[in-house]
């Protein structure tokens, strides 16, 4: 029983990564735009088909295929970004009604080339790891490890270089930021993009570990929000430790209770959560 | 003068308008087309336009001497059962259909009851939904004619699969079964059956949309069973499967629902896998000219790839109920009187991809296939006709 609890608490953190990546997304649009962007999950379905048509089709070799991939998703995002979000900057509802519709659009644009027949990808790494009876899929591993840095390095990167200074100054006073020269269209844009390309990232490595059809994309920015609210709206740090709590709430409570209420138990962690600390874990006060 | 040569020329536009409006047999489609329960709609949605086109495009059929057209409203439920009420009240109040095809989802299926059933008498539902079977032959719901074949009883494939897996020796099984009406349906059909046959079983429900499963395959392998049943559609399939094996939870399956492409997708990694498909397109096309016609001409059609995996789920109301439906009109010499069309339907057996019959309730007999796939993809295809009356 130990070795189930801990292979599945470990199975928990590795899937809380993808939603944290997404709740990273969610986060960093949220926090320069003011916009929740819903459509961070097609840009996901993107990441993934892409991945997918350029290892199984095309005929590269999955490592190669995933900057790529990353790119075809930061593209469609930065399309969407000039052509729709980019006249809603002062209209957040407006901004959050697009992303609304653009799910509609993605999901039936991917049905009718790929139609609804699932895809699965080819092993990209067969077999297993095993310590002292517990047992974790190498994909997996390598999916959490590279997940895992590219937040960290995000996280760097915000608070290292002077654009990660800029955003938050942006976040912080809008006005205060573009009189100190901060370009904001640019910046504005830039985080949408980013946003996107790192749902991009995570579809293009999920598409490694399940299959993939047009709809995923609804599920994992339900399991964003969920993990930016848990973590805190705001709180980059907040959305991987949200979506890993997610991860690892809803893995051990199908151990002990029924698998079919999975996605009720990590509902009642955020509501608990939120009861004692109403900004999420770690937002401000 | 002028009157009269007006009143002629009227007289004879609302004789030809009224005669086209005679001419066009409806029928209405409600399955979902589109969303994540599409797998279990979408081939109806192939299959039925290209079977109108083609008869259509032949010039029609004549029912007492008289040529219809067919005309197709397919409506896309997303697998909704809000929106397919909506629907099917549209269909009948708005389109005056006389033939709904689908839905094959239960949910849906259920939903839409209450308010189909009003309309006994005037219509025919004719779908594949699993919770469907428990109003054939009542009265009151002779509209209800059930387009797919049922796992248990005489013609039943399940029972047949059970006593295959019975001679493999196979004690324990374990089900991970989508927690919906489907499901939940699937379920109980197949605990009584293993439990008639001496086979213990363990049963696990999962919330449909998830992706992760090794929580679950990880509670079922703790009870060491000789095979897994997972779920009843593809798009979990491929994925317990996937897991199972790179978890070294499960190696040996037995699906009653669903394709043979998951198993395909990781013949590499599993030892057995059982499965029922209504028919195996990849064998038949090389061997079954009307199969390979067909294969062609959804090629032509919808200029892409034919979807082999989903291709055998057009064994419920598709491309060869269109046929069937117009065989039945025509038998019974009307195309309104619906009582007497389904009294025709009931009596004919149609010769198209299938051999399909249905038994004195309205439930669907057709042949299928028992696909037992062993380790690195060698196949196995035993083909059964049911006993039919």
């Amino acid at each position: 029983m130990t070795q189930l609890l801990v292979t599945q608490i470990l199975n928990g953190i590795i899937v809380g990564t993808l939603y944290g990546i997404i709740a990273l997304g969610v986060t960093l649009t949220f926090g320069i735009t003011g916009i929740v962007n819903f459509a961070l999950g097609q840009f996901m379905m993107v990441g993934a088909y892409a991945a997918w048509y350029l290892t199984d089709v095309v005929g590269l070799p999955y490592p190669v295929a995933l900057l790529p991939a990353v790119g075809v998703a930061a593209l469609a995002g930065l399309v969407v970004d000039q052509l729709l979000f980019r006249f809603t900057r002062d209209n957040l509802v407006n901004g959050l009604l697009v992303s609304i519709g653009l799910i509609a659009v993605f999901e039936s644009t991917a049905l009718l080339i790929w139609t609804s027949s699932p895809k699965e990808m080819n092993f990209v790494m067969s077999g297993s790891l095993s310590f002292a009876g517990i047992s974790l899929p190498k994909t997996k591993i390598v999916v959490f490890a590279t997940l895992s840095a590219v937040i960290f390095l995000t996280f760097l990167a915000l608070m290292r270089t002077w654009l990660g200074r800029a955003a938050y100054a942006y976040s912080q006073n809008p006005e205060a930021a573009r009189l100190m020269g901060v370009r904001t269209q640019l910046l504005q844009s830039g985080v949408v993009v980013y946003s996107c390309a790192l749902a991009g990232l995570g579809g293009a490595l999920y598409v490694s570990l399940y299959s993939l059809e047009p709809f995923l994309g609804g599920m994992y920015i339900l399991k964003g929000v969920e993990a930016a609210i848990l973590g805190g709206i705001g709180s980059l740090v907040g959305s991987l430790v949200g979506g890993i709590l997610l991860g690892v709430i809803e893995a051990v409570g199908s151990i002990y209770l029924p698998t079919a209420f999975r996605d009720a138990y990590g509902l009642i962690l955020v509501v608990i959560v939120l009861i004692f600390r109403p900004s999420g874990l770690f937002g401000e006060r | 003068m002028r009157f009269s040569g007006f009143a002629a020329f009227a007289g004879a536009a609302l004789l030809v308008t009224t005669a086209f409006a005679q001419d066009v047999v409806k029928i209405g489609q409600i399955e979902a087309q589109t969303g994540p329960n599409s797998v279990n709609g979408w081939m109806s949605s192939q299959g039925v336009p290209m079977a109108v086109d083609e008869i259509n495009k032949a010039g029609g059929f004549q029912v007492a001497g008289k040529k219809y057209k067919l005309e197709l409203i397919s409506l896309d439920t997303r697998g909704d059962p809000k929106e397919a009420t909506v629907q099917i009240k549209r269909l009948i109040e708005r389109d005056k259909v006389k033939f709904v095809f689908g839905p094959f989802l239960s949910n849906v299926f259920a939903t839409i009851l209450p308010y189909a059933e009003q309309f006994n008498g005037k219509f025919l539902l004719m779908g594949g939904a699993t919770r469907a079977h428990e109003y054939l032959g009542k009265p009151g719901y002779e509209f209800v004619v059930r387009t797919w074949s049922w796992d248990t009883g005489p013609q039943g494939f399940g029972e047949l699969m059970t006593d295959y897996v019975k001679k493999l020796g196979t004690k324990k099984i374990a089900m991970l079964m989508q927690n919906d009406q489907g499901g939940q349906v699937v379920a109980s059909i197949y605990e009584d059956l293993f439990k008639k046959a001496g086979i213990e079983t363990k049963l696990e429900f999962f919330e449909p949309g998830t992706k992760d499963f090794s929580a679950a395959l990880a509670k079922l392998a703790a009870w060491k069973p000789d095979l897994l049943f997972p779920g009843y559609n593809d798009s979990v399939m491929y994925d317990i499967m996937r897991q199972s094996t790179e978890g070294n939870y499960f190696r040996r399956f037995m699906v009653a629902r669903g394709s043979m492409g998951p198993c395909l997708k990781n013949k590499a990694e599993i030892d057995d896998c059982i499965v029922y498909v209504p028919k195996y397109f990849e064998e038949a096309e090389k061997t079954n000219d009307k199969v390979k016609k067909f294969v062609a001409a959804y090629k032509a059609f919808y200029k892409r790839d034919f979807p082999y995996d989903q291709a055998p789920i057009c064994s419920q109301s598709c491309y060869d109920h269109v046929y069937m439906l117009v065989a039945a009109m025509q038998k019974a010499g009307t195309v309104d009187d619906v009582t007497a069309i389904r009294k025709a339907l009931l009596s004919i057996t149609y010769e198209g991809l299938w051999k399909i019959s249905f038994d004195e309730k309205g439930e669907q007999i057709f042949d299928f296939d028992v696909v037992h796939m062993k380790r690195n993809g060698e196949i196995k295809v035993t083909t059964i006709d049911p006993p039919r009356k």
